[in-house]
């Protein structure tokens, strides 16, 4: 029986949870040694490179759980990037996989990747890259739907801190200015529609687990704050309210099982990130509507998981996606013609 | 050989299907058999009589595709939850008319084979496959509507039997039923949810009258049905006075999560129509391709793939042994307040066609508005959108109401 058979992912949510927990108060680079040594760093990647080879529903609840968690520790890519770099680059993704290495992705932006001898230049502006201002290597993508990876250390990158909603894994901007590399440095063609979708998956599991926090927090709130000489959750707005959170939680949650079934493709992964988009948002803004003036404090964690969701939307441009999907899903449509549709 | 006679004639064949083959037969039969005039997306569609819907609906089941979980020995075809869901899939997929006995197939079958006697099983649930009996359901009162518990009707002792007295209301297809499945009262008014019991009422006895409501879609479907001192058979009861409300509760909560189960890929076959009639439309061609109309249906076809999620999810926890519980009122809640939300872009799109109105626009705009004005009462039926809010709170979240 291999690995992926003898286990089944909801065991590594308790895994991914202590994990967690472990890494409270610890650096970036301590965290990563700690989330290395339980596995989780490679969960999908081969065991050639030190990872466990299991299919991405098992990084679904160790996401979810980094999230509830709110790990400061750009662990969504760092994932994704193991996974991608294990066949062309495979000393490095062992090196990212036992923590020894950082990386992140910078999701919105594209690279000029032109060739100059046997050497890439690059130029361009790059925005929503988590912790890039701490890793050392930054993925992105080239504009030929390639790409690329740049040492974050390389001549004429420049990373800055970007405006952000995120406080938890905060955002940065690159730019790079003539940044030289070796050819090897590009991944092949169609590599970053493959990782975005993949992404999309693990982005509505981190969607999950901040929505679930959420609910968790509104409905303790409800529980214990009394008002008028009673708990809140006495008022049938608070409860109607709590469940419609419910509702939104568990469609997330069938949406993302469903997108990993037989039967999951693109369309079922791009509808469970933006479901997740849709519904952790309104989520994250109910459970804080439900705590009243303590939902607006900073130390109602609350806000941290909503900056988190609302992050997250963006760096799967939700808006932009959901623009496609309903583009492509008009086009495959013919025009009525008698026979019926 | 057609693919009805390939299917019809040989049920032994069938038996060995499974997955997809099973899919592929049922894909085929319903494509080689369904009336072009039964399809509301179609140019020559004409609602059917209720004798053509009987005929349909017995061709249906003999072809595998009702009854689908049921045993054998009582009529059914003793197959999975997950061959109901493909069986569902493929019906969905096409614009066919609702079934006229769901209430039978749907609500009173799966109670009566939870808790109904050897003789009911095998008297009732062959009838209601076979299209033999239709049921209606007498559950909601002029007092009692979301709260059963205030239910009125009152069933007294009568010898070996019954006596039924009251009234029911919302008692969608009464006039056209030959059972109605009727929760009466057998002991106090503050007794609430204890003492009551289940009766499977024939709707030609002495004292039943049925009187129908017309409704906003001008049909005359639900109706009120009063019983006057209407004498029940013991054999007609179903189950024991104090056992058979909370028997069908647990059967009523599997049936919020699976009946019509079809609805997603019936919702999909609706989204694809309204988008292929927009398409032959000048104007609307226009409008879909744009952004603001590219989105908002994108969100609607997102919405479709959540509820495929909820039901798939359902029929695996199911299929796996696991109870559903109160989860069936989260797939409830989803389903018919985000039918309502495409009811109404439908309508809306639909509104803003060019003119002369072409076929397509004619019938996707008979189809949208009826289902627009149906969709209302989505919200309403199986239990209200508050009633399922209520339920996810105090059952699933299991909220405090402490003072």
């Amino acid at each position: 029986m291999s690995m992926a058979e003898a286990l089944q992912p909801d065991e590594f949510a308790a895994t991914a949870a202590r994990a967690v927990t472990a890494c409270a108060g610890l650096d970036i680079r301590e965290q990563a040694q700690n989330l290395a040594g339980d596995g989780l760093l490679g969960v999908i990647a081969d065991e050639g490179v030190g990872g466990l080879a299991l299919p991405l529903g098992f990084a679904v609840p160790v996401i979810a759980a980094a999230h509830s968690g709110l790990l400061a520790f750009p662990l969504l890519e760092t994932v994704l990037v193991g996974r991608l770099l294990q066949s062309s680059l495979t000393r490095l993704a062992a090196a990212i996989v036992s923590g020894e290495t950082l990386a992140t992705i910078a999701w919105q932006g594209e690279v000029l990747a032109e060739r100059e001898g046997g050497q890439l230049l690059l130029s361009g502006s790059l925005g929503r890259a988590p912790c890039a201002g701490q890793v050392d290597h930054i993925l992105a993508r080239t504009n030929d739907g390639a790409a690329v990876l740049i040492p974050a250390n390389a001549g004429g990158v420049v990373v800055e801190e970007a405006a952000g909603l995120d406080l938890t894994v905060p955002e940065h901007v690159v730019r790079l200015e003539k940044v030289e590399l070796p050819v090897g440095s590009i991944l092949p063609a169609g590599t970053w529609d493959l990782l975005n979708s993949d992404a999309n998956v693990l982005r509505a599991a981190a969607i999950l687990g901040s929505a679930e926090a959420c609910l968790s927090l509104a409905q303790e709130h409800a529980s214990t704050r009394r008002q008028f000489g009673h708990a809140l959750s006495y008022n049938q707005a608070i409860r109607h309210a709590l469940a419609r959170q419910k509702l939104g939680l568990e469609s997330i949650r069938h949406a993302i099982t469903r997108s990993l079934s037989k039967d999951g493709g693109p369309v079922q992964r791009d509808a469970a990130f933006l479901a997740a988009a849709t519904y952790g948002s309104s989520i994250g803004e109910g459970a804080l509507q439900i705590h009243g003036g303590m939902g607006f404090t900073w130390d109602v964690p609350v806000h941290r998981h909503l900056r988190r969701i609302r992050t997250l939307q963006a760096q799967g441009d939700a808006s932009g996606l959901i623009n496609s999907f309903g583009h492509r899903y008009v086009s495959e449509v013919a025009p009525f013609a008698e026979a019926g549709a | 050989m057609s693919a009805l006679e390939a299917v019809s004639t040989h049920p032994e064949a069938r038996e060995n299907l499974t997955g997809e083959a099973y899919r592929d037969v049922m894909y085929r039969w319903l494509r080689a058999n369904l009336p072009a005039s039964f399809r509301s997306d179609s140019v020559a569609f004409a609602p059917p009589t209720l004798a053509q819907s009987v005929a349909w609906e017995a061709a249906m089941y003999r072809a595998g595709l009702t009854g689908i979980t049921w045993p054998q020995v009582y009529g059914g075809h003793g197959r999975s939850l997950r061959e109901h869901l493909i069986a569902n899939q493929e019906i969905g997929r096409l614009a066919m008319p609702e079934s006229v006995n769901s209430i039978g197939k749907e609500l009173a079958g799966p109670i009566i084979l939870a808790v109904g006697t050897e003789e009911q099983k095998r008297r009732f649930l062959p009838a209601i496959l076979e299209m033999r009996n239709i049921w209606c359901q007498g559950f909601s009162e002029p007092e009692a509507g979301s709260d059963l518990a205030g239910l009125r009707t009152r069933a007294t002792r009568n010898g070996d039997g019954w006596r039924i007295n009251g009234q029911k209301i919302w008692t969608s297809g009464a006039y056209r039923a030959q059972r109605c499945l009727v929760l009466a009262r057998t002991g106090p008014l503050e007794d609430r949810h204890r003492g009551l019991a289940m009766f499977a009422v024939p709707l030609d006895a002495k004292g039943v009258r049925v009187r129908t409501i017309k409704s906003i879609d001008g049909r005359e479907s639900f109706c009120e049905v009063f019983f006057d001192e209407v004498e029940v058979a013991q054999a007609d009861a179903i189950g024991a006075p104090d056992e058979g409300w909370a028997a069908a509760i647990r059967v009523l909560e599997i049936e919020r999560a699976t009946n019509r189960m079809y609805r997603a890929w019936r919702f999909e076959n609706e989204l694809r129509h309204l988008i292929s009639a927009c398409k032959a439309d000048a104007v609307l061609s226009a409008m879909v391709a744009d952004r603001h109309y590219a989105v908002r249906l994108g969100e609607v076809a997102v919405e479709i793939e959540v509820l495929k999620a909820h039901v798939e999810t359902a029929v695996e926890a199911l299929a796996s042994g696991d109870k559903i519980g109160a989860r069936g009122s989260l797939a409830k809640l989803y389903w018919s307040e985000s039918h309502q939300r495409f009811a109404a872009l439908a309508l809306e799109l639909l509104s803003q066609a060019s003119l002369p109105q072409n076929p397509a626009i004619k019938v996707a705009r008979q189809r949208f508005e009826a289902i627009y004005l149906q969709a209302r009462a989505e919200t309403i039926y199986a239990g209200t959108t508050e009633i399922q809010l209520g339920i996810i709170a105090d059952r699933i979240l299991q909220l405090s109401r402490g003072k």
